[in-house]
């Protein structure tokens, strides 16, 4: 399909919106309501063109213009210029935008003007400025200058719409993205135009916004209309050290971008990972970073005489430990790492405990796992038969929910072009049809999902695996054994609760029935990157201690996990190495001080099995270090020449047993196999996704907060009276 | 009805099965047929109750399948919907240009004090409400009150509203204003009075102007 942008000639797929067109030439058109993964709705009447299209005779010719071998199709213009994001550009198309046309320059100008109409100019105190969509396009498209002299419209400032969301009712430009984000996208309608009108604004009737996906609201505000109150008057945009990077709080390993000031992390915003979290991440992701600059250890401690931890140097710390190991040797040493630890630590944790030959090793948590072959989230998207199986995907893995309700709504993926994803991809509707029969969630608590489902069914894991496997006579279970022997591309996920019980007959039963159906299976692992170090020998060795057995021990090292406070009790002589006063790191003898996941170099592996980059974000942490600093302390003490010393020689090592280089990854992964997994008998493991320390709780910084008073009753009037 | 007499009745519908279902057949047996019932359920509870408590918004959008929250977003588009409860007597003033030449803002000053109620109010009596709202289209009778939803007093001026009010309060309103206003719209283009007597011409009568025919033959 020929379509021509101030006069450049494309060659483009039938279906392209005439905005795309325009990106797609290289050319820049103004837009505040659409959005690559929103259906376009033309609300804002920013992305206005000149377009025209030839016409064709009764006979099928082109009426054409010109005489003899000069003539070229005539092209009609349309009579007034047009919104870019909803119209779709046709054969032979003319397109003509502000930089060729004065009456497209005019009319974007003049729109500008009826934007600010209204719009208070608070951008030296809007936490959006230098952000703010309305403020660059009005610096490059507007007149600069109003000729509305009248004082501007006042309404509600800090409406909180959440705890979390704080909707400026002036600043609104109702875009309706959030409205259309919040219908489409976790299927919740929460928010809608109230008093349509001229004195239209946003607001709820369900006295707040669901917890689970509202903060992305605050990224598509194209204004500072939503404003994310974790992160709200503690920096403006230019003064953060952006740092692109992966969240690391679940399996899924969603892109984020690191916000730090003055070494202290005040933002996350979403990244766009068109395979993996499209443009979205969840609450947890976005609010709960607190953890990263309040109360860290920034210093080595060891306990002294009078039983009390005080700081120390790193040479003090080898001291102690070596005073503490007195007449035990490595074997006695029980090694204990977080599963969100990145591959590096691992493979140097691996390496450690292949030179001195201890068989107490385990990494936390760890789950049985299932099957080699993961879908790809995107594979689920455009999946038609999913069940979900002894799983709260929002403790285990929030955004594959979104992935599984875009789903329902046919799988759309929006096209790529030069420009990246689509702005406007026509096939995107409001209020999409949802096709729920394809999927099924059946566990033993109702959770977010089930209610978006089919078929669901609450009852336990075991219960429900036999009657997927076997036969039962439980109308939801039927149903999705059912789905999975129907569908094409039937996809099977499975919880930690369904991997929990999967003992060998359910085991080899679900082979049966996975080879059968051609179901490829899903199995969450439990930690963000429980998938790669499944792939390193990090299960205890004959004789070796697991995780749940940490009291036995003689000697541990625990890196950031808290045992004690699970009710373990601690081994005789203990290492912590973390990022905050745990209560295990307060029962230690000697405390490392650790990196939390935003401040270290390294890979993780989301559970589709992709390598995905951690960058480091210019975080306050003193003295803190990662595993592999920690290992090679413990190495120090002990005496012992450690092959891996840092990051780089992790990194070598790694890269010549996945044959990929890991060191220069692309920023949005790679799926690379990981070869065989090692697995041992776990203990049994609950998902939870927000952990302590992740809301703020410093009194200063919680009164930064604007506190929420949220009525019982919201109060309510519409209309004029 | 106060407010928390309307909070303690649950579901207003859940005895009024065959209104329910007379008002859902009425669209197609969609999801999106099903929303557009929307309008007649609020109506429906307005009519009963003289206004819709946050409640029946609930109770609407679950028998809609949609969120309360749209509901009030469509509600809300209407001022002829209310949140707040209204007097037995609701007395709407046109407040738009041709009523304000004619008066309004004088009407509404002396109907704010006479009655002493400001909008969202009823006075303690529970007889009146009032509500400012746009252009009730009879600019040729301005001033322009409607009472409830029955019809337009027009012309009020000052004489005529105490007159309007005093029958009000001993409990019965003077009967509306029937002025030979077209109405209704037949078939075939009649338009009818309030009164039934046919108005104007039909559109069999119509004819394209000259100029307009010979436009239509030469569309550049």
């Amino acid at each position: 399909m020929k379509v021509h942008v101030d006069g450049i000639s494309l060659d483009l797929p039938a279906g392209t919106s005439a905005i795309d067109a325009v990106f797609q030439a290289g050319k820049d058109v103004p837009y505040f309501c659409a959005h690559p993964y929103l259906s376009p709705v033309g609300a804002c009447r920013m992305c206005l063109i000149e377009s025209g299209s030839p016409r064709k005779n009764p006979d099928g010719s082109f009426i054409m213009e010109g005489e003899g071998d000069a003539a070229t199709p005539k092209i009609f213009w349309f009579p007034k210029p047009m919104a870019a994001c909803t119209m779709m550009a046709t054969e032979g198309m003319q397109i003509k935008t502000a930089a060729t046309s004065e009456i497209v320059a005019k009319s974007q100008a003049g729109m500008m003007e009826f934007t600010l109409l209204n719009h208070p100019l608070d951008c030296p105190t809007c936490d959006k400025g230098g952000a703010c969509e309305l403020q660059d396009r009005a610096f490059e498209y507007g007149y600069g200058a109003s000729r509305f002299g009248f004082d501007r419209r006042h309404a509600e400032k800090h409406y909180p719409l959440s705890d979390y969301v704080i909707l400026d009712q002036e600043r609104c430009i109702h875009c309706k993205r959030c409205v259309r984000y919040f219908e489409e996208v976790p299927g919740q309608e929460v928010l809608d135009f109230i008093e349509r009108g001229s004195h239209t604004f946003i607001d709820t009737a369900e006295g707040g916004l669901p917890v689970g996906f509202q903060g992305n609201i605050t990224d598509i505000c194209p204004v500072g209309a939503l404003l994310d109150n974790v992160a709200r008057f503690r920096g403006r945009n230019w003064e953060y050290d952006h740092t692109h990077t992966t969240c690391t709080l679940c399996p899924v390993g969603c892109s984020i971008t690191v916000d730090a000031r003055n070494g202290s992390l005040e933002r996350i915003v979403a990244g766009e990972n068109r395979e993996v979290n499209e443009a979205w991440i969840c609450d947890a992701g976005r609010f709960g970073h607190v953890f990263a600059s309040e109360n860290r250890l920034t210093t080595p401690m060891i306990r002294n005489e009078d039983g009390e931890l005080v700081a120390a140097t790193w040479d003090q710390a080898v001291d102690a430990i070596r005073a503490g190991m007195a007449g035990l040797d490595a074997h006695d040493l029980a090694i204990f790492l977080n599963a969100d630890s990145t591959l590096e630590e691992g493979i140097a944790a691996e390496a450690f405990v292949g030179l001195t030959g201890l068989a107490s090793v385990d990494y936390w948590p760890r789950q049985a796992t299932y099957g080699t072959d993961a879908p790809t989230l995107t594979e689920i998207a455009q999946s038609d038969g999913v069940v979900v199986l002894g799983a709260d995907l929002g403790e285990e893995a929030p955004i594959l929910e979104l992935r599984i309700l875009e789903m329902l709504r046919g799988g759309i993926l929006p096209a790529e072009f030069h420009h990246g994803t689509a702005i406007a991809d026509l096939r995107l509707v409001e209020r999409p049809a949802r096709k729920r029969e394809k999927l099924a969630v059946i566990s033993s608590k109702p959770s977010r999902l089930s209610e978006q489902a089919g078929f669901s069914a609450q009852m336990d894991a075991a219960t429900a695996l036999a009657g997927l496997t076997g036969s039962s006579d439980n109308a939801a279970v039927s149903a999705a054994a059912n789905l999975l022997k129907t569908a094409e591309r039937p996809i099977l996920v499975l919880g930690a609760e369904a991997l929990a019980s999967l003992s060998g007959a359910a085991r080899s039963a679900l082979q049966t029935l996975t080879q059968r159906t051609k179901t490829r299976i899903l199995a969450l692992p439990a930690g963000a990157n429980a998938r790669g170090l499944a792939s390193l020998n990090l299960v205890p060795r004959s004789g070796g201690l697991r995780y749940d057995q940490l009291s036995q021990a003689r000697v541990a090292l625990i890196s950031r996990l808290n045992p004690l406070a699970e009710g373990q009790s601690r081994p005789r002589f203990l290492i912590s190495h973390d990022t905050h006063l745990t209560a295990t790191a307060l029962q230690a003898d000697v405390i490392l001080p650790a990196v939390t996941n935003y401040e270290k170099r390294g890979i993780t592996v989301n559970l589709e099995g992709r390598l995905l980059p951690l960058r480091p974000a210019a975080l306050k942490n003193g003295e803190a270090a990662d595993f592999i600093r920690a290992l090679s302390i413990v190495a120090e003490a002990l005496e012992i020449k450690t092959s891996i010393r840092g990051i780089r020689s992790a990194q070598n090592l790694l890269s010549e047993r996945l044959g990929v280089n890991v060191a220069e990854l692309p920023i949005h992964g790679l799926i690379a196999p990981l070869g065989m997994r090692y697995d041992a008998p776990a203990a049994p493991y609950t998902p939870l996704l927000w952990k302590e320390g992740m809301k703020r709780s410093d009194p200063v910084y919680h009164a930064g907060m604007i506190e929420l008073p949220m009525a019982s009753t919201p109060t309510f009037v519409a209309g004029d009276d | 009805m106060t407010q928390a007499q309307t909070a303690s009745l649950v579901h207003y519908f859940a005895d009024k099965q065959p209104l329910v279902a007379d008002i859902f057949s009425r669209y197609p047996n969609s999801p999106q047929g099903k929303r557009s019932a929307l309008m007649p359920l609020l109506r429906e509870v307005q009519d009963a109750e003289g206004f819709v408590h946050e409640s029946r918004l609930a109770e609407i959008a679950a028998l809609c399948g949609t969120t309360p929250t749209e509901v009030r977003s469509v509600m809300s588009f209407y001022s002829t919907y209310h949140t707040l409860p209204t007097g037995k007597y609701h007395l709407q003033v046109c407040s738009t240009l041709m009523c304000a030449l004619s008066g309004s803002d004088e009407l509404w000053d002396y109907l704010v004090e006479t009655l002493d109620v400001q909008p969202g109010e009823v006075t303690p009596d529970g007889y009146f409400s009032l509500q400012k709202v746009e252009c009730l289209g009879s600019c040729g009778t301005a001033p322009v009150m409607q009472l409830n939803d029955e019809g337009y007093y027009e012309s009020v001026t000052r004489a005529r509203c105490d007159h309007l009010l005093q029958a009000m309060r001993l409990g019965s309103a003077l009967a509306v204003d029937h002025h030979p206003v077209p109405v209704v719209v037949a078939e075939d283009g009649r338009q009818y009075l309030s009164s039934g007597e046919a108005a104007g011409g039909s559109t069999d009568a119509l004819y394209p102007l000259p100029h307009q025919a010979a436009a239509n033959g030469n569309p550049s």
